[in-house]
């Protein structure tokens, strides 16, 4: 027994003990949810068998009937336009802002602090916003773009196929930026600054710094960075609500909001559970690219 | 260019930068002093005509703004102290190691992060209503709000841990600290900057979040701001201006104490208590 | 298993009444300023024992809240819910069947309820609830914009083709005006906005590809082509739609009663409400059915209790109109004036469009026959589709969905 105690205090077992902590308190509040959508999945779930676990088995009925519907090509597309689309511009811009707010002039952690002003918007608010700014008639974007000149005639970024998508997703990377950039300032700031100093002596410029220290030493933040960007992306939900709801024609719709709208606008729980098993796959993908990226990071 | 002057072209370039990206924010004030038509007016309204007071006074009529901020604090810190306390420790095992437990972990850490709240929501409920933890609907909210952040937190921490020296860890326990010491008298200190800026995010998610407060919590006299808020989105009838007051209600101490708390913790950060 | 708990449910509150204890319910609803937020709290001040607690869900949350808390049996014991989602409920036993207490009863007259909401209500012949109020569409036009473009400010257009006259002569792009004002997003609102066009034209949801209903897409379609209204019809609101109206953005608005409180605020012009455009002179009449239904859970364990509150519901529905602008669901309610003459004026034209209001549905799967109508529409007036077509399609999934 008092091995027991002094393992958890001073061996292996402390540090399995807090592992052990977190991964079952994920297990159980995040964990049985999935496992609970695996299995609906192949089940038909009526509306009012909700609350008990077992409904009549289909096995890959609901499967085949998602993949088969008209929608499903274009959804499939849509969520990889959306998420790669607004992973590579939150996560390009959140470095521009990171750098140049590196740059130690005064009032720079400030304004750091003001651009983190859009993370603490609670989503409905960010929709509605967005979804006036995006308007083609009253909204701000097309007047200000008439206003220089840059445009005619008025775009309608809601309401036509072309645009719609790209309406949310401007949206979702004016959400995503600021997290984006505060990860990467943190990782930013534990750089030391002697290295810059050596390579600067060596003759490296400016570029050349950022390719052979800046971009390798973050190699753990960027890798974390776009992980958390992926599955952050793939959770949006309250902005194609507010702005487009899936339309028009179905042209913005994204997995996540199909899911939903399967499941609770035409309560076909099933169904709904398909997409998010897929969803689930995709994500598996990804974790298992960040888990393999950092297996080459270095300690300091 | 000398020293200054760049210091002072960054400082414009800031200036506008944080002015195109905080539009959104400054159109929520203004809207929150339209009247209901004037937000669809074309060209569209810069500066409110004549600034329309009543709805702030509205919203503090109708609603009760201490309550629904006092619950949403509450469920903020809630969040906060449990990601805290279950996910510091994980993070910083994921980070002093380096095999495949660790990766299988690390895994599922992200995994299970994958689907929106709007959809494990469901599955929640049923498991909560089924151990009566619905009879305590803040608790059962943090519980599951905490399970969301969790894995967000772990990963940031993380990070934070892979830049404390292992050789300090190292030294301190030569020095006759057990394991445990060491974690909390010398690793965790030399986190805490990247701990705190986690912990920050966390506590804002918490305060801003929806989906997992409407549905567990029944009781109105329980509900956050969040929710508040949308008691004024009826169907047909949306009172937006009085959302907007709400919102700018409710967002603005925390953008004003953010702003405030962040310059110290990335002074911090960048004086650099490693160095 | 249900009849056993409704057994149960009886016997309890035989024994709760005995004992004379307080009750309290649960009231479910989008809002506590709604009529009845307001008459449950009047009903718990009364001296009767009985006590209401609302709770507020906000609508987008409501059905499916209220499916959660019915599958692990949390739900409360009143509800007021959206019309076409009371069939999903009342078909599959959820809700208390009221027909022999409201034959008992000597507040409701069952046979006073107009058929539309009845038929909201209703399923398999047996009653499921009570209407809380009705609502309606019809078309709001600017005079002023009338006059200034030549046309006669005191007759509107009445059918379709005066309809796309007048949009086509109020449409003024230099002056950013639209000439309507609607909306055809993909949600029940498009729904609600586009059934009435596609039952004057002789259709309805069960023959949604009709002879004729393409004709209604083809109007839509033309007022979207050809500018006469905005292309955010697609993705807009009726509140939102009509908030340009309000601004002078648009000449004329499809949208419901409950825009006149705003519109008598923020327009600053003379404004009118006529009866929908019928398709051709002398025909049919349709519109939207809207608003919600009360209903009291079958789990109930207080049902006497509950029905007491939808009498007293009942017995206080002439108020709805002048407190809540709202149009009463029974026949034999005069509108009390408001002192605003427009709003009267608009009061009548309403209560004339609701006679020929349809109620959508009842069926348990409404959202999925909506689902199909929307779909129609929205290939349409993206022009991914051709009219017939479209509605060929949405006619073969409601099928297999009626069957």
């Amino acid at each position: 027994m008092s091995r027991v105690l002094r393992s958890l205090r001073d061996g292996i077992g402390f540090d399995t003990l807090l592992i052990i902590i977190a991964l079952s308190y994920l297990f159980v509040f995040a964990g049985l949810p999935l496992i609970y959508n695996v299995i609906i999945s192949f089940q038909r779930v009526d509306v009012f068998s909700l609350g008990t676990l077992w409904h009549p088995n289909v096995g890959f009925e609901n499967y085949e009937r998602v993949f088969n519907d008209p929608l499903a090509r274009r959804v499939l597309i849509n969520t990889l336009i959306f998420t790669l689309g607004s992973v590579a511009m939150q996560f390009t811009l959140g470095f521009a802002a990171a750098l140049f707010f590196h740059q130690r002039f005064p009032g720079a952690t400030w304004f750091r602090g003001l651009f983190l002003a859009g993370w603490i918007m609670p989503g409905l608010v960010v929709g509605v916003l967005w979804n006036w700014l995006l308007s083609g008639d009253f909204g701000v974007i097309n007047h200000v773009l008439r206003s220089l000149g840059l445009i005619d005639s008025a775009i309608f970024w809601r309401s036509d196929t072309a645009w719609s998508l790209y309406a949310v997703m401007m949206a979702n990377v004016w959400y995503g930026m600021p997290f984006n950039m505060i990860l990467l300032s943190v990782g930013l700031a534990a750089i030391p600054d002697d290295l810059y100093e050596a390579a600067e002596l060596d003759g490296a410029n400016a570029w050349q710094r950022f390719w052979t220290i800046t971009l390798p030493m973050m190699r753990s933040t960027i890798g974390a960075v776009l992980a958390l960007g992926v599955i952050f992306t793939l959770q949006q939900f309250d902005l194609f609500a507010a702005i487009t709801q899936g339309g028009p024609a179905g042209s913005s719709t994204v997995a996540q909001y199909w899911s939903w709208e399967l499941s609770f606008r035409e309560f076909d729980f099933g169904r709904g559970a398909v997409i998010s098993v897929t969803m689930i796959i995709v994500v598996l993908f990804v974790s298992l690219i960040y888990v393999r990226s950092t297996r080459a990071e270095t300690r300091l | 260019m000398s020293n200054a002057w760049t210091n002072r072209l960054l400082f414009v370039i800031a200036l506008v930068l944080a002015g195109i990206y905080l539009f959104p924010l400054y159109w929520m004030y203004v809207t929150s002093l339209k009247t209901q038509s004037s937000i669809f007016a074309v060209p569209p309204e810069f500066l409110p005509g004549v600034p329309q007071w009543q709805n702030y006074a509205l919203i503090w009529d109708v609603a009760n703004i201490p309550r629904y901020m006092w619950n949403s604090l509450v469920i903020a810190t809630g969040v906060t102290a449990f990601t805290l306390i279950f996910g510091a420790g994980a993070a910083y095992v994921l980070a002093r190691y380096r095999n495949h437990w660790i990766d299988i972990a690390l895994f599922l850490v992200l995994m299970l992060q994958v689907l929106p709240p709007s959809l494990m929501v469901t599955p929640i409920f049923v498991g909560f209503a089924s151990v009566g933890l619905l009879d305590y609907p803040r608790f059962g909210a943090i519980l599951a709000i905490s399970a969301k952040t969790m894995p967000f937190f772990i990963i940031l921490c993380r990070a934070a841990f892979m830049t404390v020296p292992r050789e300090l860890e190292e030294a301190a326990l030569v020095d006759g600290n057990s394991r445990a010491g060491a974690f909390f008298m010398i690793v965790l200190p030399l986190a805490r900057n990247g701990i705190l800026v986690a912990a920050l995010l966390i506590f804002m998610q918490g305060f801003g979040e929806y989906v997992y407060s409407a549905s567990l919590i029944a009781d109105n006299r329980l509900h956050p701001a969040s929710i508040g808020m949308t008691n004024f989105l009826q169907p047909n009838v949306v009172n937006w201006n009085a959302i907007m007051a709400f919102a700018a209600t409710y967002v603005t101490p925390i953008v004003a104490a953010f702003v405030l708390l962040q310059r110290q913790i990335v002074n911090g950060l960048t004086a650099g208590a490693l160095k | 298993m249900t009849r056993l708990m409704t057994t149960t449910a009886l016997a309890l509150s035989l024994a709760a009444g005995a004992a004379q204890a307080q009750v309290t319910l649960t009231l479910w609803t989008e809002s506590a300023s709604a009529p009845e937020g307001v008459f449950a709290r009047e009903f718990s001040e009364m001296d009767n024992g009985i006590t209401i607690d609302v709770r507020e869900i906000r609508f987008d949350d409501l059905v499916a809240d209220t499916l959660r808390a019915f599958a692990t049996r949390t739900n409360p014991d009143l509800i007021a819910i959206d019309n076409p989602d009371h069939a999903a409920f009342s078909s599959r036993g959820a809700f208390l069947d009221i027909t022999d207490k409201v034959a008992a009863s000597d507040v409701i007259d069952a046979d006073a309820i107009f058929p539309g909401p009845r038929s909201s209500l209703s399923w398999e012949g047996r009653m499921f609830g009570l209407p809380r109020a009705s609502n309606t569409i019809a078309l709001y036009y600017n005079k002023d914009l009338m006059a200034a473009a030549g046309l006669d400010p005191d007759s509107p257009p009445s059918t379709w083709d005066e309809f796309l006259e007048a949009a086509r002569a109020l449409t003024d792009p230099a002056n950013d005006v639209y000439g309507v004002a609607f909306s055809a997003r993909a949600s029940e609102e498009g729904t609600f906005q586009f059934l009435p066009w596609a039952q004057m034209a002789g259709g309805s949801f069960e023959e949604i590809n009709a002879e004729g209903v393409a004709d209604a897409l083809v109007l839509w379609k033309t007022l979207l082509d050809e500018g006469l209204a905005s292309p955010d019809t697609l993705t807009r609101g009726q509140w939102d739609s009509t908030g340009t109206f309000n601004g002078g953005n648009a000449a004329m608005a499809i949208s419901g009663p409950w825009e006149l409180g705003r519109m008598a605020a923020d327009a600053e012009f003379d404004w009118g409400v006529t009866l929908l455009p019928v398709k051709e002179e002398g025909g049919p009449r349709a519109s939207a059915l809207g608003d919600f239904n009360l209903a009291i859970f079958a789990n109930t364990q207080h049902p006497e209790e509950a029905f007491a509150f939808l009498e007293y519901y009942q017995s206080q529905v002439e108020r709805v109109w002048p407190e809540f602008t709202r149009l009463p669901s029974v026949a034999g309610v005069d509108l009390a004036p408001t002192g605003n003459e427009r709003i009267d004026a608009a009061a009548a034209v309403f209560a004339e469009q609701l006679e020929s209001a349809r109620n959508r549905g009842p069926h348990p799967e409404w959202p999925r026959i909506s689902r199909a109508i929307q779909n129609a529409f929205q290939s349409v007036l993206t022009g991914a589709a051709e009219p017939q077509a479209a509605l060929d399609t949405a006619r073969a999934e409601i099928d297999r969905i009626l069957n």
